[in-house]
């Protein structure tokens, strides 16, 4: 049961006079429903029901005059407590109004705590946002269906302009229209496994390397017999890379910058019926051709038996493909990106050299170096090519 | 620490200046014997003494003008209008006198005053008592406005008002004055003044707004948050002069913007704020701005309140907006 007394109606006045009861006692009544209607000196104010439940008794009757803090209606509320955050409960049975907090209208009062964190003023940070485009150019780029996240601005403070947005829209309009060559009727064998990794790096290399080859061939004339081909062309290209470091490494095309490395860890290309595989041999620069044999006899045979592990096959920084050993004596092999730099060997061959005095016929290996010329200078990669060579042509 | 509420605050704040600083007075209708009609100042004056919590007539505009007179000679006066229905007859003061004594004088005056006032809606009080019209004194030169939106604020930004050495209009969201409880230590720390509070960080949206509509908008961010929208709260607390700087840095990082306040639409704060980011920010906007406000007519009899005021779903209706393509 709840007790309601006539609130102080504002402007400090003692009395009120009951001009309506909108509800008799029995009503059901809920919160904020129009109960009744007193006159006070300046006007006639509307009082709302600051419960819900049953009319249990009236205190006063239309035309009664009632003084502020006087009890007014009685409410069955059927249970203890007004809903939370309404208005306050007058504290009718001590028989002296609580303070309701004010003097017109109710105040919404609850005990739930605030807990915030609230950080002062700005960290002067501007600048580090995402991309700084006027709406007309953001609408053109919605209209014409370009992600604009993806222009980098020529504009004032990198901004993109209208110029960016239609320049790009032309870029993708001409790269699909020349991917699009459809197969002819038939059953297209979806690339599976390394030959799809194969298709991936590939494509990658043609869309991102500047690729430049230079043929040439290292006579092998002065080779004791049974010299190891593979770790002497490991050797060499460690030759190489310390004659010039600069195709030892990574090249990042977005942010234009290279790494160069120290290491020198060789991919070797491998054929195998499923596809091309490519494990890596290693801190190749201070191992022994021995160690270097062992090294590649391991990962021969776990690359035939496919049990070569994904981390075997990354991470590398120069690749070796030795794909003479069938046909073939120069190629133009593709640098796989990060990566700068490719040596291709092809089959070894006896050729007539000139020699002081005559000819003579010579075992010599051919050669093929591929490197990405954004990074590189052909003088760089001649003198790669020329320590590799002088390399292999020692006798051992 | 005790945990009050924001009324709570603001008498705490009162008695701790009052007591380290003999200077500040405390004038206006009924704050003395009464203390104050939402009891502000309850207490006060058995503390301190009728001189210095002092009740006057009747007559806002003599209230003011009072206080820009203690001001300038060095006293530093609270004054309390009751409603901010009332306050429009110290505009005179505040205009003409408050803002520009330090202007007027060349910097011999200033002019240290508070004048403290209820305002908004949401509590079911009579006609004229539930305006929200801060943008009127954020438009007077020399006037500084101050909302707080919890305990906390009203507790540290009434201290650094009360210190400030320029007037301040302080403006108290009644609706919020007992809704909620903070735990704070009355030890006399002042909040900075002319920075917005973030209150909440995030990546996509960012909500402005100030004094009791922070409740319903960090509602709107909680509901948006269940569907995966982050949204960045930002008390203004400061209106006039505005921490820019802090909005700017906000929008250009989540590139959109919903302004809610409880004014009326034209010509209110929401206004100003969001010249300010196409003005500064329009390179950062991905989406146009929104503004959730009142309506531009009288506020409506209390039945009607609630549909004037933003509700939940009007902020996150126009934060969905403006992630719509």
């Amino acid at each position: 049961m709840k007790t309601f007394n006539l609130p102080d109606l504002g402007e400090g006045l003692q009395e009120a006079e009951i001009v309506t009861w909108h509800v008799a006692e029995g009503d059901d009544i809920r919160t904020d429903q129009l109960m009744l209607s007193v006159e006070t000196a300046k006007a006639v104010v509307e009082v709302p029901s600051p419960y819900s439940g049953r009319v249990a008794r009236l205190h006063a009757a239309e035309g009664d005059l009632v003084e502020v803090g006087k009890p007014l209606i009685d409410i069955d509320t059927g249970e203890g407590t007004a809903a939370a955050g309404r208005a306050t409960e007058p504290a009718a049975e001590s028989g002296k109004a609580a303070d309701s907090g004010t003097v017109v209208g109710s105040m919404p009062v609850s005990d739930d705590e605030l807990v915030e964190t609230a950080v002062a003023g700005s960290r002067r940070r501007r600048g580090a946002g995402k991309v700084k485009a006027p709406p007309a150019v953001r609408a053109l780029a919605r209209k014409l269906g370009v992600d604009i996240g993806r222009i980098s601005g020529t504009g004032k403070g990198g901004r993109v302009t209208a110029d960016d947005v239609r320049h790009a829209t032309a870029t993708a309009a001409a790269a699909p229209a020349a991917a699009q060559a459809k197969l002819p009727p038939g059953t297209p064998e979806r690339l599976r496994g390394p030959r799809r990794a194969m298709a991936q790096s590939m494509t990658l290399s043609r869309s991102e390397v500047c690729p430049c080859t230079i043929f040439d061939d290292a006579d092998i004339n002065k080779w004791a017999p049974g010299e190891d081909i593979t770790s002497r062309l490991l050797r060499a290209i460690v030759a190489g890379c310390r004659a010039e470091p600069a195709l030892n490494g990574f090249y990042d095309s977005a942010s234009m910058s290279r790494q160069l490395e120290g290491r020198v860890d060789v991919a070797i290309a491998v054929d195998t019926p499923d596809g091309l595989i490519v494990p890596v041999v290693r801190g190749v620069e201070r191992k022994s051709a021995e160690a270097l044999r062992v090294d590649l006899d391991g990962l021969k045979e776990r690359t035939r038996n496919r049990t070569v592990a994904p981390e075997e096959m990354k991470d590398f920084t120069f690749t070796l493909s030795n794909f003479g050993m069938m046909a073939g004596r120069y190629a133009t092999p593709v640098v796989v990106p990060p990566t700068i730099a490719i040596l291709g060997s092809g089959g070894v061959r006896q050729d007539l050299v000139p020699v002081l005095g005559g000819i003579e016929t010579h075992p010599r290996i051919p050669l093929s170096l591929t490197f990405d010329h954004r990074c590189v200078t052909g003088g760089e990669a001649c003198r790669f090519l020329a320590a590799a060579i002088a390399d292999l042509e020692r006798p051992k | 620490m005790a945990k009050v509420t924001l009324i709570e605050a603001i008498t705490m704040a009162l008695a701790h200046e009052m007591t380290r600083d003999d200077s500040v007075i405390v004038l206006g209708e009924d704050v003395g014997v009464n203390g104050g009609v939402f009891r502000a100042t309850a207490g006060l004056q058995e503390r301190f003494g009728p001189d210095r919590v002092m009740d006057t007539p009747l007559a806002e505009s003599m209230i003011a003008g009072l206080s820009v007179g203690m001001a300038a000679q060095g006293m530093r006066p609270i004054a309390e209008i009751q409603f901010m229905g009332f306050i429009y007859p110290t505009i005179d003061q505040m205009i003409n006198h408050a803002g520009r004594l330090r202007h007027r004088t060349r910097g011999r005056l200033s002019c240290p005053m508070v004048l403290r006032a209820p305002f908004g809606g949401g509590i079911h009080a009579p006609e004229h008592h539930s305006e929200s019209t801060e943008a009127l004194f954020a438009h007077m030169p020399g006037v500084r406005v101050v909302i707080p939106s919890s305990p906390a604020r009203a507790y540290g930004l009434l201290l650094a008002a009360i210190r400030d050495p320029d007037p301040v209009v302080f403006l108290e969201p009644k609706r919020i004055y007992r809704l909620q409880k903070q735990e704070i230590q009355d030890d006399g720390k002042a909040l900075p003044l002319d920075v917005c509070y973030t209150l909440r960080e995030g990546e996509d949206v960012t909500l402005v707004t100030w004094g009791a509509m922070t409740f319903e908008t960090l509602k709107a961010a909680d509901q948006l948050a269940k569907d995966n929208i982050s949204c960045e709260v930002i008390d203004v607390a400061t209106v006039s002069p505005i921490d820019m700087e802090t909005i700017l840095e906000s929008v250009e990082k989540t590139g959109r913007l919903v302004i809610v306040h409880e004014a009326a639409r034209s010509c209110g704060i929401g206004a100003e704020i969001a010249a300010v980011v196409a003005e500064k920010g329009i390179y950062d906007l991905e989406a146009p701005i929104q503004r959730v406000t009142g309506y531009d007519t009288v506020m409506p009899l209390f039945r009607m309140e609630y549909q004037y005021l933003p509700s939940v779903r009007r902020i996150v209706d126009a934060a969905r907006r403006t992630l719509e393509d």
